[in-house]
């Protein structure tokens, strides 16, 4: 059932960013997870409602979580890039509060709750990086929302751009100015709560400028500094240096 | 319902400019804005660019025409029960 994963695995090039690992350390990440999944873009991996299954690490492909109206407008409150993970102590939670789904295909290893306290409890380090991992999500969702309820359309983009670049860095995906971007125009607008017309709109702005390039679906950042400054975008919610810390 | 259109330009910072102000009994309630040809099978159709009062909508919808975006708007201003 255990299927090796790729050598240099997202979740640790991600905790790596928070707490020095040892051999060990390293050893037990690489094999985390009891059961591997493949499954296509636009599944739904957790739905509102559902009991728990378990914690999910996304190893390849890109995810995000949302919430829907009875009318069917939608929400996005976050992404998961290769090497996050869903929240760690949902084995406390009756039912599902929100649902997780797919934007490409992806690859995804389910962890037991059990297992994950075990590993916590015998490997501190990964205890201490994955607890800094849930602050720094937390965080990325207060960002969010400063996002959508106080930036400007083409500001909403720039500031997603830019995060989006930095988050992918860390886990190989991305070049120092462009990445693999699976998602539309419609589900950009559900991220960044404006409608599909302003999204074109603004990317047309943000194209003009010549801040961005879009190539079917990889995104090339023209002017990086630029394309920060225009979102105010400041990395430090992303606490990517706490490894030195105490 | 009396919706009276008139014809403007609206600076939306794209391509899409040609509008119509809708008015309700002398009341603006919404502006219109059609989609320009950046908006791939969009392109044509009428964007709900403003509503007003009754009219405004967080997820703004598209028209197919100009009598559809009416019948719309007449329907967010009738009485509700």
């Amino acid at each position: 059932m255990n299927q090796s994963l790729p050598a240099r695995s997202p979740l640790i090039r991600k905790l790596e960013r928070f707490a020095s690992l040892s051999e060990a350390d390293r050893a037990v990440l690489e094999g985390i997870g009891t059961h591997i999944e493949n499954v296509p873009a636009h599944w739904d991996l957790v739905n509102e409602g559902d009991r728990p299954r378990g914690i999910f690490l996304v190893l390849e492909g890109m995810a995000y979580r949302y919430k829907m109206r009875a009318n069917g407008a939608r929400q996005i409150p976050a992404y998961l890039v290769p090497g996050d993970m869903g929240d760690l102590d949902v084995a406390l939670l009756d039912r599902m509060d929100h649902s997780v789904c797919t934007f490409s295909p992806c690859r995804v290893a389910w962890i037991k709750p059990e297992g994950l306290a075990d590993i916590q409890l015998n490997h501190p380090a990964i205890a201490r990086a994955m607890r800094i991992s849930t602050l720094v999500d937390e965080a990325t969702l207060r960002e969010w929302l400063l996002n959508v309820g106080r930036r400007s359309s083409k500001e909403r983009l720039a500031h997603l751009f830019s995060e989006l670049l930095l988050r992918l860095q860390v886990v190989g995906l991305a070049t120092e100015n462009s990445y693999a971007l699976p998602m539309g125009q419609a589900e950009l607008a559900d991220t960044t709560g404006m409608s599909s017309v302003h999204v074109n709109r603004s990317m047309m702005e943000l194209r003009r400028e010549g801040l961005i390039a879009l190539t079917g679906r990889t995104l090339t950042i023209l002017d990086v500094p630029a394309l920060k400054a225009l979102a105010e975008f400041e990395a430090n919610y992303l606490h990517l240096g706490e490894r030195g810390a105490a | 319902m009396n919706l009276r259109l008139q014809p403007v330009q609206v600076a939306t910072g794209s391509d899409d400019a040609e509008s119509r102000l809708v008015y309700d009994n002398g009341f603006l309630v919404a502006v219109l804005v059609r989609l320009s040809g950046y908006h791939g099978t969009d392109a044509g159709k009428w964007y709900l660019e403003a509503g007003f009062g009754r009219v405004d909508d967080p997820s703004p919808p598209t028209f197919a025409d100009l009598p559809e975006a009416q019948a719309w708007i007449s329907r967010q201003l009738e009485p509700q029960p």
